[in-house]
This record gives structure tokens, sequence and C-alpha cells, in this order.
């Protein structure tokens, strides 16, 4: 007997490759939204500081919007750089 | 003593009353003879003396000669249905269609009243004889009644109906029965109301004679001349008033039965006024003027009596003919829209009669009886539902009625746990409620607030509430705003919030869109627009981003398909339905271990993935999906679509022919009671066979499998159609689980609680946390799973952490 796979529709959930599960901002999970938006994914994304935490986009704009003088991460205290990978 | 006997011989001749009763019509009186006796009067000086003897003497004739013989025509034995006797004028009448012999009722009435006006006739001679006695009417005593306007006639009735017999009505509503059949043909007219004899076409439908015989017109005189004695004599009115009122309440009752039931689509009630006006009132001025037409003096007016008959019967129409439309009113719903004539003529009834209260208990019970019980699907019952706001909606703007007939409906379907899902699905499919249509008109749920405001622009519609209404009903729901809130509310109100339904609305979705898997969103998203419009975007959130997640997988799909780096050496095509998980229902916890070279391919895509989307991954729900298989077997090859548990299992018989139900289940992790149930599947196809208890061999050879082979895909389907995700309650127990380190928190610091405790602190927390309500039973199973869990002890009512 032979079995021959022609083609398969699977089911699969996404999810950030992160070492957290939830924002630590908003408290929210990654895979779901910051508080502002209504969509997940691509239409809020994460980002990562260089001191390796992450935090949706939109809230970690916000929260460095709001702090006058040093940028920092909220998490560890150290001044926060944007890791592009 | 001559004397004395010539003057009671003059007497005599003058009143033979005083000799008793007799129907002999007095002879002429010479003048001389009042004048012998007038003079012996005034010498006795007792004129009025005399008098008063005639009058008593008058009376006493009436009373004990004329009146028994009048009414022994009419004794228990004489008329057939004594059983009646006791019973209410209505059923008498009712009686009459089942007397056998009306034609004999109806000649014996004829002679009673022949008789009768005889009796009168030879009595009303006195009154004149007495005046010309006296000499002129001023000399008259006041005492003497019989001289008085009318005085024999309202002597002759008090005594007639002092003594009337209960059987008596039975006897004139024959005489009447009769008299209308006579009419009704006459006036050709029989064929509104078509008797029973009608079909015997050699009989006159009038008389039942043979047609050559047929003696209606003789009849009819008769009837004709009754009815001008009786009227002469004052009783028609008093004597047969009754029967004939019930006779033509059978009459209307018997029309109405004939020509309206179960006919909704069009209006009767003009119909039935002409034929009330045409036919019935037309025969009862024939009863009270016909006689006299001859005279016609005044022909046009109609008699006082008449009229008010008129009005009566108009009335008792009216209510006759909404009985008979409520009576039927189940089926005016189910019917609804094709029997709105029905309900504007009961609207016109409403408004003259009032019968709400009849109106709702009736409607209320035949609802009970005919789809409250178990025996009818959910979905007939919404239909009914609707289908019942619909028209009672047409007959009633207040709603009132509405909300009265429709509580049980609501009560019951609360209890039955398959309305959300039938209601959900009678939203977006096509289906006999109309629900979807509905839901395309697409208003929105009215806000409280706004209408609020409406009233008071609008007071000079305002209408008070209608009376006759159990009051705790309208404190329970006094805001006018619930009651006149449109079909999809009122549906939507049966469980009393939108979030349980819109819950529902996501797991249905869910289970839609995973068990097609063909990418195609477009219906969906159109039930989520026009969902979106009445229940708000909040609640439907989760909603868009499960249909978002439907087309960003087709996108995606197409981005992985298209790159070209990936397509050489793959085994086989991998599309993939991304869903994200926090927006989704959860799934249930089944697995599946792919083996090796198929995982690989799943990894590929799942590397594609990574590049396309940077940062994200994907975890492979192995279990859902569908999977389109070749199997080569000999010399036949099955194409099928299957689910991947299926798939798996026979491509695991491809490398070994013989498997023990153990060892496949701990390669592909699907636990072994599962398991069995799949191989069935392959089982039913004569692929695979159980050649010892526990033990599943493939078999190659073709014997006699080649029956199996009409096993369609319908089968492969229906596997499919077992739900991916998690069940009601193992979603509520997730929910629940959010609370477990506030209760192991409370429990710390408290040490031990007992129920009710937490349940009280668990509220104020839930307050915090997204608003998820429990009951103290919910929280109790969840307590007690972690007590069998050994995560808690419970002991003397209260709760502790175990140590």
């Amino acid at each position: 007997m032979k079995v021959t796979i022609k083609s398969w529709t699977g089911v699969a959930t996404w999810r950030w490759i992160a070492n957290d599960e939830n924002c630590g901002i908003c408290r929210m999970s990654f895979e779901s939204t910051c508080p502002e938006c209504a969509l997940p994914g691509d239409d809020c994304p994460l980002v990562w500081g260089v001191c390796s935490h992450c935090f949706h986009m939109h809230c970690i704009v916000k929260w460095l919007n709001l702090q006058p003088l040093n940028k920092q991460c909220p998490m560890c205290r150290q001044s926060w750089k944007f890791n592009i990978h | 003593m001559s004397d004395i006997d010539v003057l009671w011989g003059d007497v005599l001749k003058i009143f033979p009353v005083l000799g008793g009763l007799n129907t002999v019509p007095a002879e002429e009186v010479d003048e001389k003879v009042y004048e012998n006796v007038r003079r012996h009067l005034s010498i006795l000086g007792s004129v009025e003396t005399f008098a008063a003897v005639v009058d008593l003497e008058i009376q006493s004739v009436i009373r004990n000669v004329l009146v028994p013989k009048f009414w022994k025509h009419f004794q228990p034995g004489v008329v057939a249905s004594e059983q009646s006797a006791s019973s209410g004028i209505n059923d008498q009448a009712l009686s009459i269609e089942a007397l056998p012999d009306k034609n004999r009722l109806f000649t014996q009435f004829i002679d009673a009243i022949n008789e009768l006006y005889e009796g009168f006739q030879s009595l009303a001679h006195t009154k004149p004889r007495l005046v010309q006695l006296l000499g002129s009417e001023d000399k008259v005593p006041r005492s003497v009644k019989m001289l008085q306007v009318d005085g024999i006639k309202t002597c002759l009735r008090d005594s007639l109906l002092a003594q009337l017999p209960p059987t008596f009505s039975v006897v004139v509503g024959a005489f009447y029965w009769v008299h209308f059949k006579l009419f009704t043909k006459s006036s050709h007219l029989a064929l509104a109301t078509v008797d029973s004899d009608v079909f015997d076409e050699l009989l006159c439908i009038g008389c039942n004679f043979d047609v050559e015989l047929c003696c209606c017109q003789k009849l009819t005189e008769m009837v004709n001349q009754t009815n001008m004695k009786l009227f002469e004599m004052n009783l028609i009115d008093r004597l047969t008033g009754s029967a004939l009122t019930a006779l033509i309440k059978l009459k209307i009752k018997e029309h109405i039965n004939d020509t309206c039931m179960g006919i909704f689509d069009r209006s009767h009630l003009k119909q039935l006024e002409t034929w009330l006006s045409d036919v019935i009132m037309s025969w009862l001025t024939n009863i009270f003027t016909e006689w006299k037409s001859k005279d016609s003096i005044h022909d046009e007016e109609v008699p006082a009596s008449v009229q008010s008959f008129k009005v009566k019967l108009t009335y008792f129409m009216y209510e006759t003919f909404a009985q008979s439309v409520i009576s039927q009113f189940f089926s005016i719903i189910i019917d609804y829209p094709d029997s709105i004539p029905a309900i504007d003529d009961l609207k016109i009834c409403m408004e003259k009669i009032d019968m709400r209260v009849y109106l709702t208990e009736s409607l209320r019970s035949s609802l009970e009886a005919r789809i409250l019980h178990p025996g009818v699907n959910t979905m007939d019952i919404l239909t009914g539902y609707v289908a019942a706001i619909k028209a009672i909606r047409h007959l009633d703007n207040t709603g009132v009625i509405l909300e009265m007939v429709t509580a049980p409906i609501k009560d019951y379907l609360r209890k039955r746990n398959d309305t959300v899902r039938r209601v959900v699905t009678g939203l977006t499919e096509e289906g006999p409620t109309d629900l979807s249509e509905e839901l395309a008109k697409g208003e929105t749920v009215k806000d409280g607030k706004e209408s609020g405001l409406d009233e008071f622009s609008n007071w000079e519609n305002w209408e008070p509430d209608p009376f006759g209404i159990d009051a705790n009903v309208m404190q329970y729901n006094s805001s006018r705003v619930m009651r006149s809130a449109d079909i999809i509310s009122m549906v939507v109100d049966i469980y009393g919030s939108k979030e349980l339904f819109m819950t529902e609305y996501r797991n249905l979705m869910a289970d839609r869109l995973l068990a097609q898997l063909d990418f195609n969103s477009e219906k969906e998203i159109r039930n989520l627009e026009l969902l979106k419009i009445r229940f708000g975007e909040s609640l439907l959130h989760s909603c868009e981003v499960m249909l978002k997640d439907v087309t960003d997988s087709k996108r995606i799909n197409a981005h992985i398909h298209g790159d070209s780096n990936r397509t050489e050496n793959q085994l086989f095509d991998i599309s993939s339905l991304i869903v994200s998980a926090q927006f989704w229902p959860s799934f249930n916890k089944e697995s599946l271990q792919l083996p090796e070279e198929l995982e690989n391919e799943f990894k590929k895509y799942t590397k594609a993935y990574e590049a396309y989307k940077g940062n994200r991954t994907l975890n492979w729900r192995t279990v859902t999906g569908r999977v389109n298989i070749s199997i080569e077997i000999g010399d036949r090859t099955l194409d099928m679509v299957v689910s991947p548990t299926l798939a798996v299992i026979i491509y695991h018989f491809q490398n070994k022919t013989e498997w023990s139900i153990e060892d496949l289940s701990t390669i592909t992790k699907v636990p072994a009671s599962a398991l069995r149930r799949r191989l069935s599947f392959w089982q039913n196809h004569g692929l695979i066979t159980e050649s010892t208890p526990g033990i599943f061999t493939l078999l190659e050879k073709e014997s006699e499998k080649s029956q199996f082979e009409e096993m369609s895909l319908t089968e492969a389907d229906e596997e499919d159609l077992e739900s991916a995700m998690a069940s009601a309650s193992d979603q509520r127990e997730e929910e629940l689980q959010v609370f477990w380190s506030y209760i192991v928190g409370m429990l710390t610091n408290l040490d031990s609680m007992p129920i009710d405790r937490i349940h009280q602190m668990l509220k104020l927390f839930a307050s915090h946390s997204g608003g998820v309500e429990f009951t103290q039973d919910e929280l109790k199973h969840f307590l007690q799973r972690k007590v069998r869990e050994h995560k808690l002890i419970f002991s003397g009512g209260v709760y502790q952490l175990a140590k």
C-alpha cells in the first residue's frame, strides 16, 4: 500500500518569539493587542530593546514619550535602545 | 226574584265572561239590554262595585282558565326535549337543532296561539261594553284595571309569564326555526345559510315537503298570522324575545363557522355585516312588520324593538366572530403574513369589545399546547415565537399583549440548552424564522435613553397603557422601550444578555471556519457587518479578528506557495489557517503526533512563515484540518479527504502492516479509545481489520471490500463535524482558573474559609478581572476539582490549602 498526501490544510496558532508572555506595560498578552489597537499581529507589533525586554510597540513608544529626559526601559531601567534584528 | 234572573241574564249577555270563559264571539247586544242593566245598577247604586266585580272576574278568568289552557299545550310530555328544561337559554337554542319534530312543535305553537288569541279577543270585547254600560269613559273608576290602556294585555302578559314553563322557549325556538327556514328560502338567501337538507333536491328547502307539494306559501301565511296575533296581544317581545335571540345567536354562530372558519386571507367583517342586515335583520323586520305591510301605514319605519335587536345582535356577532378568530389565532400566527386580513378584522372587533383578557388567556394556552412541549424542535418554537411577535405586533402596537402572551415562550426557551445556538444559526442562515432577513434590515438596537426623549417630544401621540392587564406584568417590565423593541432584540432578549449570544456566535463561527477551511469568509464577513450594526462593535471584536485571520492566512499561504525556493523537494502542499489564539475560543486538548517526514514538511512551512513575518512562529494544531490523500492498494486507488488523525493512522500502516493499538497510541499520542474509534473508519473502508483483539492489520488483498467503496466522503466529513473547540464547561473552568491565585492568596492569609465567603470575596475581585461572572455552584465545582487534585482540603464545611 502506498499513501500519497496530495495536500494538507492545517490549523496553527501564531505567537511572538519572545522571552515573556505579557507586555510589561499594558499587562496584555503579546499575542493580544495593546489597549489602543483592535487587531493583533501586524497591526500591533512587538519591539525589542537591546536590554532584551520587549513590549508592544505602541506601549513602549507611549512610555518613552512620557519620559522627559533619559529614556529608560520600564523593566530594567537601562537606557532604552531599539534592538533592530 | 224573576227580575234578578232577567237582570243576570242580561248581564251575562253583555259580559259572557261572568259565566266563565266563552270563546264564542259575543253576540250583538241590544241597547235596550244595556238600558235595563244600567237602570238596575243605578238603583242599587253599585255601578262601581259592579265594574270592580267584572274586573276581578276577567282577571281570574285570565289567570285560572285562559293561561293554564295555553300552557297545557306545552306540558313537558308534549315537548319532546324535557331534558333541556333546566338548562340555560343558549343550550335550549342548541337543542332546537336537535329536535326531531320541529314541524309538530310548529303547528302546536300556532294552535296554542290561535286559541289564546280567541280567548283574548272575547275578553277584549268587554272593555267597550263596560264603557257603554257606564255611559262614558270618564265615569270609569280608577281602580278598574281592565279599562286602563292595555289593561287586559298587561294582565294577560303578567299571568303568562308568571306561569311560564321552562320548556316553552324550545317551542318558540322551533317555531322561529321553521320560520327562518321559510324566510331564507323565500328570499333566495338560502344559499348563504345552507341547511343540512339542501342536498336532497326533491325536498323543498323551506317546508321539507316534496317540491310539488310545497306549502311554504301557506306556512308563511300561518306564521304571519301568528305573529300578528302575538303582536296584538303585546306578547311578541316578552314571550318570544329570548327564544328568538337565542335562535339568532345560534344562526350567527353557524354562519360564522360556515363562512369564516380557517380562512384568514381575506376580511370577513364586511361580509358578515351585510349578512346580518340582509338576512337576520330583514327576517326580524319581517316578523315584526310583515303582517302589517298590507295596511302599509308606515312601512319604512323599523320598530324600536327591531332596532334594539340590531344593536344587540351586532355586538353579539362581533363577539362571536372575535371569539372564533381568537380560537384560531395560533393558525393565524403560523400563517402570518398571509393572515393579515384576519388580524385586521380582529383589531376592529377589539375596538368595539374588550377581548384582551380572553385573547391573552386563550392564546397562552394554545401556544402552550401547541409548541411548548418537548416534542417540538427548538427551531420550530423559535419560528413560532417570531411569527407570534409579528402577528401580535400587527394586532396591538403597544406590545402589552405581546409581553403577556410570549412570556411563557421565553421562559420555556430559556430552559432549552440549544436555544442560543439555534438563534445564532437562524441569524446567519436562511431558515424558516426569517431572522436573517430581519438582520438584513439592519436597524440598530434601540437605546432606552433615546426613546425616553421621544416620549416627551411626541406627547400628543401618547396613549395610555391598555387596561385589563395584570399589574405585576406591568411593573415587571414597565419600560415601553422593551415592548417596542424589534424582533431581533426580542429574540436575543430571551436570555436577557447580548453577551451570551455573542459568545455563542463566536463559538459557532469558529466551528464553521475550522470545518470549512476553504479560506472563504465573504458570507461570514457580511453577517458580521450586519451583526455589528445591531449589537455594536465591541462585542464582536473577537469575531472580526477571527475573520481577519482567515483572510490573512489566505495571503500568507499564497505568499509561501509563491516562494520558488520552497516548492522544490516538497512532499505535499500545505495551507494553513493561522489563528490568533487569544481571540478564538480555546481549542480542545486533543493531540496528534505526526510522523517525522510529515513533521518536517510542517517545519519547512513554519520556517517560511518565520521568514515572512519576523519574530513570529507557529504552533501547529495537528488534530484539526483536512488532508487530501490518495491510497494505492492492490490495483485500486482511493482518493479522499480525511481528518489529519485518520491520515496519520493510515500513513503509519505504510511501513508496518500490523500495529497493536498501544503502539499506535504511543506513536501518534492519540488515546487508545479515540484511536479505536478512528480505526473503525478505515475498517469500514475495508483497509484495516482487527485480526486479533487489540491488533490491527492492513488488508492488502482486495477481497469483499468492494462493497465499502461506496463509502463516500460524507462519512469523512461527518468525522470532521466534531467541534475542534473546547466544550463550554471546559472553557468555563479555564475562566475560573483566573481566580485560582486569588483563592490561594486568600486561603494563605485566612487559613480556612467557607464557600460562600470565598464566593463573596471573589466577586469583589471579579470586577477587576474582566467581569467574569460565575455562580456559587460553578465555584463549588471548581474547588472540588482542586480538592481532587489535592491542592485543597475540604473539611467541616471550610476549604483549606493542602500542606
